[in-house]
Parts: C-alpha cells; structure tokens; sequence
C-alpha cells in the first residue's frame, strides 16, 4: 500500500476527525505537524498546491480535506 | 405508496439530530436518520467546554462519542446523503406519510420527520473564493493560521468570530491583518480592545470584497467603500467569518423567518402537523451544542406522542 501521510495543525478539529477515520480503518498514517515547522508547511504547499489542512498523500495522489470517500477510493 | 414507511424520519445529524434518534429509538420507532455528515457544526469546533460531563472535549470527539450512542439504537437506519425535497402526500392513510428525496439514496418515506439540519459558514459568493478555497481562502481560521505565519492576511467579518479569527493570526505572527467588514466592528467590546491596540491590525470598515485574486494562490483583493471607491489589498490569505446560513433551501414547505430559521413553538412543532423541527436550523436564538441536543430530545418525544395520538387516538 502506498505510504499515507496527513498534513495537520494541532487545532484544526477536521483534521483530528480524519485521524480518528484512518485509525477505525486501520490505515497506518504519517503526521505531519505543519504548525511547529515551518518548513513543513511550505513543503506542503509546494508538493500539494494546498494552504489549508487536513491534507492527505496517498503515494502521489493528494486528498484535500476530510474526504473519507476520496481516500478510501484511492487506498483500494 | 411507500411500502413500509419508517415511523420517523430525522433529516441532519448533529447534536439534535443524533439525541433525536436516540430518544426516538428508546420509544421503539422504527427511524431513518439521513444527513450530508455526522456532527455538523460541531466538526468545525476545535474545544468544547461548556457540554456537561465534558469538561473539555473536542469537537470531534464528542461528535463521535453521539454517533456511536446512536448507532447502538434499535430500528435505526443511517443514510450518509443530502436531502433536497420534503414532501407531504396526504391520503387516506392516517397519519399521512412524508417523503424525503436524498440526491443518492432517492426517496425515503415516513409518518413523521424532525428536520435537524443545522447552519453552514456564509460564504461571500464573490469571484475567486471557491477557486482559491483551500489556497488561501479559508473558513477555518483554527485550522489553517499557522499557515500565515509572517504573511499579509486579511479577514472579512467584524463579529466575534471575525476578531477571534483576527487574534489567532496575530498569535501565530502574522506580519499584515486586514479586516474588512461592510459595517461597522459589532464583536464584543473586550475583543475590540485587544485587536486595536496592535500596530499590525488596520481595520476597513463599510468595505465590501469585491473580488479574491490570484495565481496559483490568493494574491490579494478588490475591496470597495460605500462611496464605491476601490483599493487593492495585497494579502496572501482571506479568512471568511461572515456568520452562519441555515440549511433551509430545501424546505418550501415549512414556514421560516426572515433569516430562513425553520419556524417551532415550544413544542418544536413546524406549520406542517407531523414535521418537527430541532436545534440551530430552528429560531431557537441560542445556539448552543446543549440546547440543540435539548431541542432533538423534545421533539422526538413529540413525533413519538403524534404518532401514539394519530393510530390509537381521537383526531
């Protein structure tokens, strides 16, 4: 499976509801925590033309927002 | 004419919807709850701190404590769709059957229905802002401020929510905040203070937005006085924090108020006999997680008592 990874900031309540879908799931995620580094979010902006969280990678493919359908479609 | 109609149809899952359906379940209805999402509102709400028993919680996570109680109900269906059609079709059957139309799900038809459908963040409705949504345009000043850090960045909405939105930016070190509101500042007064005695803040009152622009991103935006003089703000963000619509588009049928809240009495009884009505969609003017999960529980002891009234009853 391609390596997931979830852009979040640590007061965003959409992005702790899409980590909540993930873990009922059972879909192993990265974080990344745009808040405390700076540099990760301007990564993130590059990489996913995105400058709002949650924000998902599924491999190259980019999820915006909490789209539980989006990236169930994209895991299978 | 639906075969089998459910006893209750509760449209919307928030707080009082899902308390709906837990109260309608215990009554042993036999009930479809049918909403766009679980929780609503309350999705966008990082910290609860004023449901009881919660001293803290966030919003999610109370949502999802509300979602599996409801789940245990007996004879509860849950489709995931949004509703567009209400419809009474009044026949010789007693109590007379509504039908739901779901965009995806199709018709659904019950003897009775609690709308619960809540409120959604007014959008401007101004060129760019669904074109940058998510590039700079942003409804959520809790969960994307940090972006903007040492950025220009403007807010439009001189509420509370709009000068909340304004301190979660200085907080973050923004180096520029805009704020635009067609009117004048009407948040609470201690906020005022706090946003006005910091340097980086100016504030455009009686300015409209006229147009979001950019490239990849926000770049910047039109803005316009009451004297239709125009100037260009350039900004990399616009924080959108112009209050809330209810989600009432759908609802011809029932009578509204001048802001399009479903009109209830104390009861949560709608014009319609057989619609009930709860929580924020409602012109209920407190709009509180607390009292919307109240208003659910009430009206669905309500539909449950019509409903008694109507098959075994005198009317």
């Amino acid at each position: 499976m391609a390596e997931v990874t979830v852009y979040t900031t640590p007061t965003c309540p959409w992005c702790q509801k899409l980590k909540t879908f993930l873990n009922d799931q059972g879909i192993p995620f990265n974080e990344v925590n745009v808040a405390e580094d700076p540099e990760q979010a301007r990564e993130m902006m590059s990489k996913t033309g995105q400058r709002g969280v949650p924000v998902t990678t599924i491999g190259d493919q980019v999820v915006v927002g909490y789209d539980p359908e989006g990236i169930k479609e994209l895991i299978q | 004419m639906g075969n089998n109609p459910y006893d209750l149809i509760i449209v919307g899952a928030g707080p009082a919807g899902m308390t709906a359906a837990v109260y309608a379940g215990r009554k042993g209805l036999k009930t479809l709850v049918i909403s766009k999402d679980t929780g609503g509102q309350v999705n966008w709400t990082t910290l609860v701190e004023n449901y009881m028993g919660f001293e803290q919680i966030q919003g999610p996570e109370l949502i999802e404590r509300f979602n599996r109680q409801m789940q245990e109900g007996e004879d509860l269906t849950y489709k995931e769709d949004e509703v567009d059609r209400l419809e009474v079709k009044e026949d010789l059957e007693s109590p007379k059957v509504f039908t739901v139309n779901g965009r995806n799900t199709g018709l659904h038809h019950g003897r009775s229905v609690i709308i619960a459908t809540g409120k959604r963040p007014r959008m401007l409705g101004v060129p760019g802002e669904t074109e940058f949504r998510g590039k700079g345009v942003s409804y959520c000043s809790t969960c994307d401020a940090p972006f903007f850090r040492e950025a220009s960045v403007a807010v439009a909405g001189g509420g509370n929510s709009g000068v909340q939105a304004v301190l979660d930016l200085l907080a973050v070190n923004a180096k520029k905040v805009e704020l635009v509101t067609d009117q004048d500042l009407t948040a609470d007064q201690v906020l005022i203070d706090r946003i006005l005695e910091d340097k980086r803040v100016e504030i455009h009152r009686h300015h409209h937005i006229e147009e979001i622009i950019g490239d990849r991103m926000v770049q910047g935006l039109k803005v316009v006085n009451r004297h239709g003089e125009t100037k260009d703000l350039p900004v990399e963000g616009l924080f959108i924090e112009i209050g809330l619509e209810p989600n009432t588009e759908f609802l011809d049928i029932l009578e509204k108020n001048e802001r399009r809240e479903v009109i209830v009495d104390c009861q949560c009884r709608t014009n319609i006999e057989g619609v009930f009505a709860a929580g924020d969609v409602t012109i209920i003017p407190e709009k509180q997680i607390i009292i919307a999960a109240g208003e659910g529980a009430k009206a669905a002891i309500r539909a449950w008592e019509y409903l008694m009234k109507k098959r075994f009853g005198a009317e």
